[in-house]
């Protein structure tokens, strides 16, 4: 009997325990959440901003008090940037500078990394020092030279200047695929090789698969960098019709005064895109850029 | 004689000579290309673009207009880069850069000689400031652009402040801001000034910084119109009734000056310029128009300008581009932007059938555009843009900041004079003066 009570004193001072730890891990919990939706609302502070902005009267964009929220939204703002300019059509353009700089990068990205990560060659150590180092030259510095070999080409006002670089390698993806590659054992190659597949096939068949999270770095960090390039374009295009929609949103900001409530609604509609990119490849994204962190 | 060609050759060279003259023929009636970069915007928006461009080409059907519209924040890196490579640069562009002028070509010779236009059929200090360097034309003025007082009309009638009218002097501004200022609106009464040596500054009698001959700085950086024009400024920024430049930043202008604020009711009184006014009018803002305060018996000033469009001196047809220049920036296209867009012309006999001239802003627009031009001065003396005013910025900085006391001004601006005299010494050799 005493020791039946004993034992059913002990069972109550565990049920206890365990419901005081849930208590406890529901309260960490909630206190994780409340703070990641504060921190996600503050984040989200200047999107909506953006959007109360668009839907505005150019009085009432610098009023106070602020409204957060307009009274009379004013959806007519949208009609009205995409019907100045012909921002629809910028938007294909950017997608199409994507796309192709996309491929580029996928193309020449992995076989310049596999190059410095699996082969031995002379000079490897100065050509990798040397690549790396043309990522200190700042970009306007390129700008004149760059701008004097496209006239040269006849290539002014095409899309290439702004495609060709990414057909020669990115030097920071190269580095960055170069790390990831330098993780990946040598067996796996040793037992490729023994199985009779050459280079290209050791590099398509075990490397390039198990690249694929720098490869989504490589695709979300292009994606971003060209969809928001704005001096390139503006150097290398003059056909009207031609222009990326970061060249497209520059419009809004004239001489003498910036046409706020266009400018956010046609901002807003162009950072969706990239919004979409980001959020169907953060997984991978973050997986990336983490095991790139952790093992190169 | 034997012939040297049979009949047949003779036939078949004769042929090919034709065919080859024909060629040519077509050749030289190929009509010749220019290129045209250009800047959309409320004045001169794409369709006026558009349209001056077909009007020119069904005028001249041997002349097509390559024309690139680019946004107002790309322009100037795209022309350093062509001017800078040496090729690639437009036939035809604004060149408002200082350094762009050596690269324009001269159309004085070709000026005279149109039978069309002629200097004289533009605002004469506007064309004197704007087209004309080291005594050469070196492009024509697009456009009148001009700084003056835009004041709220809503605001005044809420805070109970009568218009100010033309003939307010400085210190009347200082006293109407302070009226206009409700700290519970979060509204101050004015703006400040941009910059010593403009406009307000001249109006209070500090006409110049250095000596005309480009020798001294002493006595005008810190005589007594400079001293009583910056102990203005000074008792702006102690009345508390402008915005700090930390407030103006924050409230995101992007460098276009106070006219959000303006336009929000936040600002009673600012001074802005025709493009804002155009802005301003179209937000359906109640507002006037008034010169920049001046002390009576003082001339009056007014910082102003013009685009000024130009050929480059590196064009391969500087017959056909003179062609378009004179067209684009002549009474045809100047006329054009001015009905499509808003564009306000360079040329007062197309000025004044402006769509709006009747309304009170436009009138009191068209009263400033007679003050002596600030840019009269500072077009001969370049080395105070370039380099005094970068000596003497610590001045301004300090008023601005209230860093110093009201009686500070004047050891304030002599200990300027040394810095603004070795800066002037060693600018003059480079620039001239």
């Amino acid at each position: 009997m005493r020791i039946d009570d004993q034992a059913l004193s002990i069972q109550q001072q565990l049920r206890r325990s365990g419901a005081r730890r849930r208590r406890q891990r529901l309260v960490g919990h909630a206190l994780v959440y409340a703070v990641m939706i504060f921190l996600a609302l503050l984040f989200m502070l200047p999107i909506f901003w953006m959007a109360s902005t668009s839907l505005k009267l150019p009085r009432e964009i610098f009023a106070w008090p602020p409204e957060w929220i307009p009274s009379s939204p004013q959806w007519g703002n949208y009609a009205e940037a995409f019907g100045k300019y012909p921002l629809g059509r910028y938007m294909l353009n950017s997608a199409i500078l994507v796309a192709a700089n996309i491929i580029g990068g996928l193309i020449s990205v992995p076989i310049i990394a596999y190059g410095f990560a699996r082969f031995e060659f002379p000079f490897k150590h100065v050509l990798f020092l040397l690549m790396l180092s043309t990522m200190m030259v700042p970009g306007h510095i390129k700008l004149i030279p760059m701008f004097w070999l496209y006239q040269k080409l006849g290539l002014i006002d095409t899309y290439w200047p702004l495609i060709l670089p990414a057909y020669f390698g990115n030097p920071f993806f190269i580095f960055l695929m170069t790390q990831f590659m330098r993780t990946i054992p040598r067996e796996l190659d040793d037992a490729a090789r023994i199985d009779g597949a050459g280079a290209w096939g050791i590099l398509f068949r075990i490397i390039i698969p198990l690249c694929r999270p720098a490869l989504t770095v490589v695709v979300v960090f292009t994606f971003v960098w060209v969809w928001n390039d704005f001096l390139e374009p503006i150097i290398f295009l003059r056909d009207w019709d031609s222009y990326p929609i970061s060249v497209g949103l520059a419009f809004f900001q004239g001489r003498y005064s910036v046409e706020w409530h266009l400018f956010m609604g046609a901002t807003l509609v162009s950072i969706i895109p990239i919004l979409v990119v980001y959020f169907f490849a953060q997984k991978h994204l973050i997986g990336g850029l983490a095991s790139i962190g952790i093992k190169g | 004689m034997k012939l040297l060609f049979n009949r047949k050759t003779m036939t078949l060279i004769s042929v090919l000579l034709l065919l080859i003259v024909s060629i040519g023929g077509a050749a030289a009636q190929d009509p010749v290309t220019i290129t045209w970069w250009t800047l959309a915007s409320a004045e001169s928006p794409e369709p006026a673009i558009r349209a001056v461009v077909e009007a020119f080409e069904a005028e001249h059907p041997n002349i097509k207009i390559d024309v690139t519209i680019m946004a107002e924040s790309a322009y100037g890196d795209l022309m350093n880069t062509t001017i800078g490579a040496g090729e690639g640069a437009p036939d035809i562009a604004y060149f408002w850069e200082t350094p762009w002028l050596p690269h324009t070509l001269d159309i004085t010779d070709r000026l005279e000689a149109d039978p069309d236009l002629s200097r004289d059929d533009y605002f004469e200090e506007y064309f004197n400031n704007w087209a004309v360097y080291n005594d050469r034309v070196v492009g024509l003025p697009f456009t009148v652009g001009a700084n003056f007082v835009m004041y709220n009309k809503d605001v005044f009638d809420d805070a109970g402040v009568d218009y100010p009218t033309a003939d307010w002097t400085p210190w009347d501004y200082i006293e109407i801001a302070k009226a206009l200022t409700d700290p519970d609106k979060r509204r101050w009464g004015g703006d400040r000034p941009r910059g010593p040596f403009r406009a307000i500054w001249r109006n209070i009698g500090a006409t110049k910084p250095y000596s005309d001959d480009s020798t001294t700085v002493e006595g005008y950086i810190n005589g007594p119109d400079a001293v009583a024009a910056y102990t203005w400024l000074w008792d702006l920024v102690d009345s508390g009734a402008t915005p700090t430049p930390a407030d103006i930043e924050v409230l995101g202008t992007e460098g276009t000056g106070p006219v959000d604020l303006f336009i929000a009711g936040r600002l009673g009184m600012a001074t802005l310029n025709n493009g804002h006014m155009i802005t301003a009018a179209n937000a359906g803002v109640n507002f006037g128009v008034v010169p920049e305060p001046h002390v009576p018996g003082n001339e009056r000033f007014v910082h102003a300008w013009a685009l000024r469009a130009s050929i480059w001196a590196g064009t391969e047809h500087p017959d056909e581009a003179y062609e378009f220049l004179s067209f684009w920036a002549g009474p045809e296209g100047q006329r054009i932007n001015m009905e499509i867009g808003a564009l306000m012309p360079s040329l007062p006999a197309v000025l004044e059938d402006y769509p709006d001239a009747e309304a009170d802003y436009f009138q009191g627009f068209m009263g400033v555009l007679n003050a002596t031009q600030t840019a009269e001065w500072r077009a001969t003396h370049p080395c105070w843009r370039g380099a005094v005013i970068r000596a003497v910025s610590d001045a301004w900085d300090l008023i601005m900041l209230g860093e110093i006391a009201r009686d500070e001004v004047q050891a304030t601006l002599d200990a300027m004079v040394e810095p603004a005299q070795a800066a002037l010494e060693e600018c003059v050799p480079r620039l001239g003066g």
